[in-house]
């Protein structure tokens, strides 16, 4: 079974309930949500809430009027998608691209590899207008907690220093507390000890 | 003893007044797009958007006939609008490290795109965008949303 299309149901209720000054009484929304996939096709779920009703969508182009009386869900073409949306999705920003750098144990020294990354993650930011940036230093959990705060912020603002000045930039370290490969204390592990680079 | 009590619940008081007003400052995004007449509005105060203009909680983000204008919050969620629209974040936390996590807009007219970030990834029932009908709860990804006025 297919779904009825956006531009039935809205001229339905249009034609149906002239004067436009019922449409509030008789609960024509005019109000909708759609739901679209994701760059790479994935898709999520919308949930509308309204005082009288709960609608979810799951599939792709499937949209719901928010409020009124009409509980069924319509497919949005490309056309009106275009119409209604065109000029919000043309002013989407950018997605933001993260960037892992990695050090030598103890140490505040980029390895080589990742040293080979800074020019790149230079090239993104000049290329993005009004660009902000997130830096944030991690630590493995060989040695002391406060230590490896220190440790991470040493990191991170020497990685700072090699992108070299921006406006908007925010610096943070997460010390031992935010493991990408999960090990007990005093451990030495490379893929842990590092910065995380978010360019926006 | 009571005067010590009462000194230190003033305290609490003066401290939880200190980082609530901190709290409210904070940058949360930046403008990343903008066309035409394209506005931040903050305190009743507005300002032509442009790339890099930074956004807070409760700035009121307002679009023209041909305006637009997108920007990113700092856990890379996504947010742009056509023409004609008012949207406000009223809430935003982005602190994983506590797990608070919330993302609170209203679209009062207009049309919305979104994509989400971080905070839908981490706590899906964390994002809910308001309209004068009803309201948005976003399990994730992407979605528009068109407001008219009445």
């Amino acid at each position: 079974m297919s779904k009825p299309s956006f531009q039935a149901l809205s001229t339905l209720c249009l034609r149906r309930l002239v004067p436009a000054l019922l449409l509030a009484v008789t609960g024509c929304a005019k109000n909708y949500v759609v739901l679209l996939p994701d760059d790479d096709g994935t898709l999520g779920r919308v949930v509308v809430t309204t005082p009288s009703d709960t609608i979810e969508l799951s599939q792709k182009s499937q949209g719901a009027f928010i409020g009124g009386t009409r509980r069924d869900t319509f497919t949005l073409t490309d056309d009106e998608l275009q119409k209604d949306f065109g000029a919000a999705l043309a002013a989407s920003p950018q997605k933001p691209s993260g960037y892992l750098l990695y050090f030598d144990a103890g140490q505040a020294s980029l390895t080589e590899a990742s040293l080979a990354e800074i020019p790149k993650i230079k090239a993104d930011l000049a290329q993005r207008p009004g660009a902000d940036i997130s830096v944030i230093g991690h630590s493995d959990t060989l040695g002391e907690p406060q230590a490896n705060y220190q440790l991470g912020l040493t990191r991170a603002t020497q990685v700072a220093d090699l992108i070299g000045s921006v406006e908007r930039l925010s610096l943070a370290s997460h010390g031992e507390k935010n493991l990408l490969v999960q090990t007990p204390d005093n451990v030495d592990e490379p893929r842990n000890r590092r910065v995380e680079v978010i360019v926006r | 003893m009571t005067l010590t009590l009462r000194y230190a619940a003033w305290a609490a008081a003066i401290f939880l007044v200190a980082t609530t007003a901190l709290a409210d400052d904070a940058i949360i995004g930046y403008v990343k797009t903008a066309q035409g007449d394209a506005r931040v509005v903050a305190s009743g105060v507005s300002t032509q958007a442009e790339p890099g203009t930074p956004v807070k909680t409760s700035h009121i983000l307002r679009t023209g006939p041909q305006g637009s204008m997108g920007i990113t919050l700092t856990d890379s969620t996504l947010l742009s609008i056509g023409p004609d629209t008012e949207l406000v974040i009223d809430d935003y936390l982005f602190k994983p490290a506590q797990d608070d996590l919330k993302i609170g807009a209203s679209l009062t007219k207009g049309s919305l795109n979104y994509v989400s970030g971080v905070i839908a990834k981490l706590k899906p029932t964390a994002v809910t965008v308001r309209t004068p009908t009803g309201n948005i709860g976003v399990r994730g990804t992407h979605f528009v949303a068109k407001v008219v006025p009445e």
